[in-house]
């Protein structure tokens, strides 16, 4: 009798097993298509569709489980007119077989034309309705249609979809040459309304023009110039976004000056050249990491504002092409430092004049510092950041401490080998 | 061991409270906080706790004044027996009101954020009927089920408190006045009742141990909940900033949508189970508080009974709203307004009376 019970309640306790696990919502892992990259544009020909690529990965390429399965390609992609990216999921199964799932969407890549239409944020809110889409997606703006786009992206290696992505975009931040650029970032920049928001620039195509010569860092995505055998995407520099579309783009030294500036953003290694002070010919490969955080002070008290930023930076000296003796000689060094002082002032001073007269607001989050010299909301949005930002007062100072010098810190004096 | 036979002891009383309370941080409750006061709304929770203080004080003093009595049994020896009948009613529907509501928006949550296509109606039998077979277990066993996955909620929590603040930026604190002082303040109070289920709390005296129990357990439980409460609602802010946080429905599941810890993303699936576990014992409470103050009002002895039966009539209510996501956020406010008065006034005018029947001198030459 007492068996019978006990039996009773395992049936009882496995029946919610089956009637919890998901209700109408149960689903099979099998049965979905996964959309990795979704991509939209405006068609030229109709004002209130929007088209959309999907990059749906294949969960069964480089698995070293399937093994069986390793002819299939790592992905597809399929490119549709359509209303919006919500019920395009529906359309989309006239072809593939399976149910489009945004869960594993990772990164939503717009064409530069539909970023710079002034309904491209009317579209865009979608994402925040959309109960799969995740507000830690990447935002990502490409030059070309984002359908030519995902076609031409052909990573050689990094074959599966969601890993390349990852990767590409997880290196851009740390070098400082792409900004991180979240979708959630991107609502709350819109929403705040009072600084710029960088979004990540890429492209497949390359521009005919070579780099500009005098700084090979300073490009965007498309003017880099590379042979070889490899792929045809370039990430680099970011997309401006103003009140929720975008205005301009910034090169990579751009961008990298902003991650100097914004409290908010951290790059962990930055690798470029300045000139050598001691001779025009070469440039000093340096690695440069901020030294601490930047000390920002602004003073919104005043009729014309204004902003003090003192941006702390450690400089490594990679190369020695001069081959100058840094080594023993100290007064060398103070004009080497002075000279990246000034160097780096110079730059920070023309991106700043250009987003003051050009952009007329500021992309490095100081209006979150700013907030806090108010004591309630209405005054500061009373005090209008982004309106006063054009006629602020900045001064940049750049306060730069010598790091290494290299693995070996002396090199041979070019005298006594020319001898 | 005869004695403590359908008692709970004081780490069971401390663990329902701060599961009840806590959960409200997961539902709409923020939302409400944070739409009239911008990113202030975590002051809202201090201040509440703090003027919160004074009711649960004077509701201790004079409900351990009666040994062994709850605050039913309370309310009618100070009433008299008609005014404190509709006293005890006002109190039923009010905590009536309070279920149908917070199951509805319960069951909106799950059918908009995690399983979109299964009927309202299913999901809503489901979060009752789990509810309701705990009610129906009695309050020992709810209590022992609450200290048991305390710890399982607890931690979880704290595990995306640390993954939302790490990805957070401090400085959407400020302006740090939010509104202005005195708007703080005011709408701070109209939602005192976010804590006025310890007034309900204070039914379930005859069920604990001892008379130290809810002494101690409710400024326990009171300080850790607002502790959780406040970390929580600070963390909200630095991760999305008030202006896309006034525009939320319920900013716990998006900010558990919106963390990843490293290679793991997508974990709002690791939170969700959780969540539903400190749903189902939030709502066994109210259940049961529901059944037991129904259950005398009416005369009902083995009120344990009638808890299927009101499971079932607060599904047939709590479907009734069209687009739930925003009339019952409107109800919701309306019913905190309401209580939150009650809340207030109500220990200070037992407590008035108490004294002027002069039943805190009868203690005093007890002793």
């Amino acid at each position: 009798m007492k068996k019978q019970i006990n039996r009773g309640k395992i049936i009882i306790y496995l029946i919610p097993l089956f009637i919890l696990s998901g209700c109408w919502d149960q689903r099979e892992v099998e049965e979905f298509a996964y959309v990795i990259a979704m991509g939209i544009d405006k068609p030229k020909d109709d004002e209130n569709l929007i088209k959309i690529t999907y990059l749906i990965a294949n969960p069964e390429s480089g698995n070293a489980a399937s093994g069986g399965a390793g002819n299939e390609p790592p992905r597809e992609v399929i490119s549709f007119k359509t209303d919006d990216f919500v019920v395009s999921r529906n359309i989309a199964n006239t072809v593939i077989a399976k149910q489009i799932s945004y869960d594993l969407l990772r990164i939503l890549i717009v064409s530069e034309e539909f970023a710079r239409d002034e309904n491209f944020i009317r579209w865009i809110y979608d994402a925040t309705k959309e109960m799969e889409i995740r507000r830690d997606a990447k935002l990502m703006i490409t030059k070309e249609d984002t359908e030519k786009y995902i076609l031409n992206n052909q990573p050689k290696l990094e074959t599966r979809p969601h890993e390349y992505f990852q990767m590409i975009i997880e290196r851009g931040n740390e070098t400082g040459m792409t900004p991180t650029s979240d979708l959630t970032t991107f609502f709350r920049i819109t929403e705040a309304d009072a600084d710029l928001f960088l979004g990540i620039y890429s492209t497949t195509e390359k521009e005919e023009r070579s780099s500009n010569p005098i700084n090979p860092d300073n490009f965007k995505a498309g003017e880099f110039q590379y042979g070889g055998e490899t792929n045809n995407t370039q990430f680099a520099g970011s997309a401006v976004f103003k009140e929720g579309k975008m205005i301009d783009v910034l090169t990579i030294e751009e961008t990298r000056l902003t991650f100097m500036l914004n409290p908010t953003l951290t790059a962990q290694e930055i690798l470029t050249t300045f000139p050598d002070p001691f001779d025009e010919k070469y440039r000093i490969a340096t690695r440069l990491t901020k030294n601490g955080t930047e000390d920002i002070k602004i003073n919104t008290k005043k009729s014309t504002p204004s902003i003090d930023v003192n941006v702390p930076i450690l400089v490594e000296v990679l190369t020695n092409h001069s081959m100058e003796h840094y080594a023993k000689d100290s007064q060398k060094r103070k004009t080497l430092n002075k000279s990246f002082e000034q160097a780096l002032e110079k730059k920070l001073n023309e991106l700043i004049r250009k987003t003051q007269e050009e952009y007329k607001a500021d992309p490095f989050g100081w209006s979150l510092i700013a907030r806090k010299k108010f004591l309630t909301i209405p005054e500061w949005e009373a005090f209008d950041w982004m309106k006063k930002y054009p006629e602020m007062d900045i001064n940049i100072t750049v306060d730069v401490e010598l790091g290494k010098f290299g693995r070996q810190g002396d090199i041979p004096k070019l005298k006594e080998i020319r001898d | 061991m005869e004695q403590s036979k359908g008692k709970i002891g004081i780490k069971e009383f401390v663990a329902i409270s701060m599961i009840i309370l806590s959960t409200k941080l997961t539902d709409d409750t923020p939302a409400i906080l944070y739409e009239k006061l911008y990113n202030a709304g975590w002051m809202a929770i201090i201040i509440n706790g703090i003027v919160t203080i004074l009711p649960i004080f004077l509701l201790i003093r004079v409900i351990t004044n009666y040994q062994g009595k709850g605050l039913i049994e309370v309310t009618n020896q100070l009433f008299g027996r008609f005014l404190g009948y509709i006293i005890l009613f006002a109190l039923w529907l009010g905590i009536l009101a309070a279920t149908i509501i917070d199951t509805a928006i319960y069951t909106d949550i799950v059918s908009s954020m995690y399983f979109v296509k299964t009927p309202t109606i299913v999901i809503y039998g489901v979060l009752m009927l789990a509810s309701a077979y705990g009610a129906k277990k009695g309050l020992e066993k709810i209590g022992s089920v609450a200290w048991t996955v305390f710890p399982y909620l607890q931690v979880p929590f704290l595990i995306a408190l640390i993954l939302t603040i790490r990805h957070g930026n401090t400085s959407f604190l400020f302006p740090f006045f939010g509104p202005g002082e005195w708007t703080i303040m005011k709408e701070s109070v109209m939602k005192l009742s976010i804590f006025a289920d310890y007034l309900y709390l204070f039914i379930l005296v005859p069920f604990l141990s001892t008379a130290a129990t809810i002494k101690k357990g409710s400024w326990i439980s009171l300080f850790f909940v607002v502790i959780n409460l406040v970390l929580a609602m600070t963390s909200f802010v630095f991760l999305f900033d008030y202006n896309s946080l006034m525009q939320m429905n319920y900013p716990f599941h998006e900010v558990i949508r919106t963390i990843s810890a490293g290679f793991i993303t997508n974990m709002e699936t690791f939170f969700f189970p959780f969540w539903l576990i400190g749903t189902f014992v939030r709502f066994s409470v109210y259940l049961y508080i529901n059944a037991l103050l129904f259950g005398h009002l009416f005369k009902i002895k083995n009120f344990e009974y009638i808890i299927p039966s009101l499971a079932t009539l607060i599904i047939f209510i709590g479907i009734i709203p069209d687009t739930p996501t925003f009339t019952i956020f409107y109800l919701r406010e309306t019913v905190l307004n309401i209580l939150s008065p009650v809340f207030f006034f109500l220990p200070c005018l037992m407590w008035l009376i108490a004294k002027l029947k002069g039943d805190f001198k009868h203690e005093k030459a007890n002793q």
